[in-house]
């Protein structure tokens, strides 16, 4: 490669120490260096400051892997979280055909009853969440001319404002795979702060909404529906958001709906990162 | 055992120390991180993008829950307690006394780095990671890596030379 000219530049010093120097800048790095003994004195700083850090971070995080880092243990909690959870899904089920059957309530009731780990707050955050977000959707869903505060036409500008607004990344479902499609969104008074509301709509006119709240807790739980007024809605809440997905059409259509959200949601999780702290560099 | 067992078990010793470059040596929290990630790593496996070696998904995990748990402190109104986390740091040094003092100092000035500086020293200086695995692991552009490499290393070596290391500060003045 023939190399290129130019003044050598801090990071190139670094690339030189980190053997990652494109190969055509090592002769101009070699040149600086030859010429600069007090650059060479510092490189050899950085690699005895860089095997005294490594030492220092070995020592420190070493010692035996703790119980709850076996990832063989991990991996067992994991097999039987998920049975538990198929097997709550398969009596939720069993409820809604009972229901269906027998006239039995399942109307304002709550149905899946599979919230593991948070208790109590978990049960509190679904019931509050699940009635404002049905409130919002009867409020707002019949709404000729201005059902959404902010279009899908600048749904860029809408999840930057609402993820701001809500302290957390908000992902936007694609539903066009069940005939829905985004109308926009909106900022909401939630039970615990702010709240936010997506709206969809399909080709007949029907609307859904996403809605979504941030909780206090973190972990996952299961599917609960909810049906209040003739609109259904299905709650789940998972890394911190409490989301509902409410509209007037079946029970079934609407699982399914909800069901595709997760995935959504799920997936992007692992790629998000939250918004970066204000004032970070670069 | 399932295959993913295997694959993610090695990593544990690296994912610690990356955590405890994050979290300033404490301990407890950085076991908690790596917890996390281990347990999102496992329900997420399907996930999981090509199938080699999972090394750089685990640390963008690690990562990726270092900040969120950050965001939601910051949210709380928690902050990081650093004079904690170097008390922490002097107890758990180790190895004869002067090893252990020079332990001691570097990772009192690596405390004293800003976030973006640690993480990026340790995935690279540390981890031995390339600048573009580091920038995939930390999102950011591999300019924004290298900037962020060559502050910290200087910024620690300042810190190191302005402590009680007379020498080093005259022979950076040397012509």
């Amino acid at each position: 490669m023939s190399p290129v000219a130019g003044p050598v530049e801090e990071h190139e010093l670094n690339a030189h120490f980190d053997r990652q120097l494109p190969p055509d800048r090592a002769a101009a790095v070699a040149a600086y260096l030859a010429a600069r003994p007090e650059a060479q004195a510092r490189l050899r700083q950085y690699g005895q400051q860089q095997q005294t850090l490594r030492a220092a971070i070995t020592a420190q995080s070493a010692g035996p892997i703790p119980g709850r880092l076996r990832v063989p243990r991990l991996a067992a909690v994991q097999r039987r979280r998920r049975s538990w959870r198929l097997a709550a899904a398969a009596v939720a089920v069993m409820l809604f055909v009972l229901g269906g059957v027998g006239g039995w309530a399942a109307r304002d009731a709550d149905i899946g009853l599979a919230s593991f780990p948070h208790g109590g707050a978990a049960s509190a955050a679904a019931r509050t969440t699940t009635a404002a977000a049905i409130e919002a959707y009867r409020v707002y869903s019949v709404e000729a001319r201005h059902p959404v505060e902010v279009a899908a036409a600048q749904e860029a500008h809408l999840v930057q404002w609402l993820s701001k607004r809500l302290g957390r990344p908000l992902i936007v479902p694609d539903l066009g795979a069940v005939g829905f499609r985004l109308m926009g969104g909106r900022l909401l008074p939630g039970a615990d702060g702010p709240a936010a509301q997506l709206m969809y709509e399909n080709a007949k006119g029907a609307r859904l909404t996403c809605y979504y709240q941030a909780v206090g807790f973190d972990g996952e739980t299961a599917f609960r529906y909810r049906e209040a007024k003739g609109v259904g809605a299905f709650y789940w809440s998972d890394d911190g958001f409490g989301y509902a997905i409410t509209a007037r059409v079946g029970r079934a259509l609407l699982l399914k709906i909800a069901e595709i959200m997760y995935r959504q949601i799920d997936d992007a999780g692992n790629k998000s990162r939250p918004p970066p702290p204000p004032g970070k560099a670069s | 055992m399932p295959i993913e067992v295997g694959l993610i078990e090695p990593h544990i010793p690296g994912l610690r120390r990356f955590a405890c470059a994050l979290l300033r040596g404490d301990r407890e929290r950085a076991d908690d991180l790596v917890q996390d990630c281990l347990e999102r790593a496992l329900s997420r496996w399907h996930l999981r993008r090509g199938a080699g070696d999972p090394r750089g998904w685990l640390y963008t995990i690690l990562y990726n829950r270092f900040l969120t748990e950050q965001h939601r402190q910051k949210r709380r109104g928690a902050h990081d307690e650093l004079t904690e986390a170097t008390k922490s740091e002097l107890l758990v040094v180790k190895g004869g006394q002067d090893e252990a003092l020079e332990h001691r100092d570097l990772l009192r000035a690596f405390a004293a780095l800003p976030e973006e500086q640690r993480s990026v020293l340790a995935l690279i200086g540390v981890e031995d990671l390339s600048y573009d695995e580091a920038a995939r692991v930390l999102g950011v552009p591999i300019g924004t890596i290298m900037s962020r490499l060559s502050r910290g290393r200087e910024r620690l070596r300042q810190l190191m030379s302005s402590d009680v290391k007379a020498p080093a500060r005259t022979s950076r003045s040397a012509k």
